[in-house]
């Protein structure tokens, strides 16, 4: 096993790593851009070291400054969490070159499945169905596709993934500005500026199988993750496993995503997305060729931490279980909690974290990136942290995320707390009835509504009244004391309820 | 204490006073009513209305006061009571809605712009934004330059709205 693994990294995901490391006897090393000086990722590791300016392109995707940190901190592996360089096939060979081990696959395997042509094909190959789609550099001729295909469409970065610089275009006139702007956001986010064009399906369900492959050829599957619940292409609630999908379906999927995996002789910890019909008919999406956001719940049902996995894969070139020993128990559901204003935009949002608590119920597990006194900067990704409920079933897990999102408590940053208090309290959400599309369409409406509302009195009463007491919480200033529990808003404010929205 | 909060697009005016050891009279918009609020610590309340309790807490942050009520939450802005609502950014100009860095300015000083068309794109959080002008008119000033990090509500553009034609 490695001594000590530099997590290429920030944020929540860089605390997950390091927890699970630690939890192996193996060294953490943390890196840090003079944005993140003080944070959580940084604090809470002993070796951490400076690698550039607040700007991702001098720091989290500068390969350089990486390496010599790596070099520095005597560390024998990488580890790149999700997003920034971790499906940048230079990053993975780079890291390579320099004799260090890169914890997931190889640089040409990162290529050849996050190159959406290569993908698609080697998909076909395995006898996988996919959904249309182009791709090129020649505006023109992308227009000419895009019309040949039909509208509307959705423009992706080529290396992208949780949807950073897609934009769904409905008409040919509006087709350019979007492949720009994909572009640059691309360039900026995954340091390539390469986009691909597919059709849109209409009301699809996303579901995605983990996978996990030796390098040689053999992979198995840890079951799916439901992810229809998105807005703007950003994953915000994911379960385990998909209310959507029976136990026929589920063979299916899992077959066919342990055909791609073992066809392009993958390595480490995969996801394969489709998108889902009605029908149960289904179609690849991509393959992200990284630990996932949502990959806590996978962990939550199966009693198995993927990170460790994928050290032990990188460290030993076998699985390390075989796929009779993966077992499937209760269900989990995730949601993401992000520095956004919900009901004006999603308008990340940024600045100090003035009050932070988490919920301590049993069965929630907390995977966070910031405590009370941290700062949100503005140049990376707003999400703060996620809360995972584990229960037996659906209906008791789905109670559970429920509670621990009442329990959780963060100001100082607006965040989409009330935005998922109120989707997961939705009786679709409740039933597992909804698809990609369903939050904006049928949802947001009602939610905009709802938090555009005048504040309750008794919240102008009781700010009033901390003003006129001097007792508002400052800033950075200590609050101690236990947590205080957190009555349903449904009992403690009488009338006041989230119309339309069940309870 | 005579107060006012922005909430979202409204301004509400409060006046509060103790008339008791943990109990308060509030007029909320010229509507009185008397609260039991009990200060827990840390910006911390327990609220009663009849054997109902509830626990609230308030955090400052700036001219913005956090404040959770149950399991909701609200941001409100404290203002200068009585005085009129502050007037927006003077003259037509155009202010960042968010903090984050310019990418592209597309217009320069003197254009003449239409309604709708971009003026200049920021880039916050991997999320590009593209402003645009809210009405037909002439750029007075260009306040933003590329890769220039601004913070939410910073000036960004000046207009100066074409002459409005007749209704």
């Amino acid at each position: 096993m490695f001594r000590r693994v530099l997590i290429a990294n920030r944020g929540e995901i860089a605390c997950r790593i390091a927890a699970t490391l630690r939890a192996m006897g193996v060294t953490p090393v943390a890196v840090y851009s003079e944005a993140d000086r003080g944070a959580l990722h940084v604090r809470t590791v002993a070796d951490a070291l400076p690698i550039g300016g607040p700007d991702p392109r001098d720091s989290y995707l500068n390969i350089a400054a990486l390496l010599a940190a790596a070099k520095r901190s005597g560390a024998d592996a990488v580890h790149p969490g999700y997003g920034f360089l971790a499906e940048n096939p230079a990053f993975a060979e780079a890291v390579e070159q320099a004799g260090l081990a890169f914890i997931g696959p190889t640089g040409e395997q990162i290529r050849r499945l996050g190159d959406k042509r290569a993908a698609r094909a080697l998909a076909a190959k395995a006898g996988v169905p996919v959904v249309p789609g182009a791709e090129g550099d020649d505006p023109a001729a992308l227009a000419r596709a895009a019309g040949a295909m039909g509208y509307p469409v959705i423009v992706k970065a080529a290396l992208g993934g949780g949807g950073k610089g897609m934009r769904a275009v409905d008409d040919a006139a509006s087709l350019a500005e979007a492949i720009e702007s994909a572009r640059r956001i691309a360039e900026s986010a995954f340091g390539d500026r390469s986009i691909y064009l597919e059709k849109r399906l209409e009301r699809p369900r996303h579901v995605e199988v983990q996978v996990l492959g030796d390098g040689c050829g053999e992979a198995i599957h840890l079951f799916e993750r439901e992810c229809s619940l998105q807005r703007r292409h950003q994953k915000v609630i994911e379960e385990s496993p998909s209310p959507a999908v029976n136990e026929t379906l589920r063979e299916r999927l899992t077959f066919a995503a342990v055909a791609l995996a073992r066809a392009a002789r993958y390595r480490g910890a995969g996801t394969v997305e489709f998108l889902v019909a009605r029908d149960g008919t289904f179609h690849f999406l991509e393959m992200n060729t990284r630990l996932q956001v949502e990959h806590p719940v996978t962990e939550l049902v199966t009693g198995l931490d993927l990170v460790q996995l994928q050290l032990e894969v990188a460290a030993g070139g076998k699985l390390p279980i075989l796929q009779e020993h993966v077992r499937h128990h209760g269900h989990a559901i995730e949601a993401r909690i992000y520095a956004e204003d919900a009901a004006r935009g999603f308008l990340p949002q940024a600045g100090t974290v003035a009050r932070a608590r988490w919920p301590r119920g049993p069965f929630v597990r907390v995977d966070a990136g910031v405590e009370r006194g941290d700062g949100v900067p503005v140049q990376y990704d707003p999400i703060l942290a996620k809360l995972i409920a584990w229960g037996p079933d659906r209906a008791r897990a789905h109670e559970r995320l429920i509670t621990a999102l009442d329990e959780a408590v963060v100001h100082g940053v607006v965040t989409n707390l009330p935005f998922l208090r109120a989707l997961a309290r939705a009786s679709e959400v409740a039933r597992g009835s909804f698809d990609t599309e369903w939050i904006e369409r049928d949802f947001m409406g009602g939610f905009t509504a709802l938090a555009t509302a005048p504040a309750p009195d008794q919240a102008l009463a009781v700010a009033a009244i901390a003003e006129l007491t001097g007792a508002a919480a400052e800033a950075g200033a200590a609050a101690p004391g236990a947590p205080a529990a957190a009555p349903s808003p449904f009992t403690t404010l009488g009338g006041w309820r989230l119309p339309g929205l069940g309870s | 204490m005579r107060l006012a909060f922005r909430d979202g697009d409204r301004t509400r005016e409060v006046e509060v006073s103790r008339v008791a050891p943990g109990r308060y009279r509030v007029s909320i918009d010229g509507v009185v009513a008397e609260l039991d609020a009990e200060p827990l610590g840390g910006g911390r309340f327990r609220l009663r209305s009849g054997e109902a309790g509830s626990l609230a807490e308030v955090t400052r942050d700036g001219a913005r006061r956090f404040v959770r009520l149950g399991a909701l939450d609200f941001v409100l802005t404290r203002e200068r009571a009585g005085g009129a609502r502050r007037e927006r950014a003077a003259g037509g100009g155009l202010e960042a809605p968010m903090p984050g860095v310019v990418t592209r300015v597309l217009v320069s000083s003197g254009d003449a712009v239409t309604r709708g068309q971009p003026l200049l794109t920021l880039e916050a959080m991997k999320m590009e934004h593209v402003i645009r002008a809210p009405a037909g008119g002439r750029v007075t000033r260009v306040l933003a330059r590329p890769g220039e990090l601004v913070n939410g509500g910073a000036a960004l553009v000046e207009l100066e709205p074409a002459a409005t034609p007749g209704p």
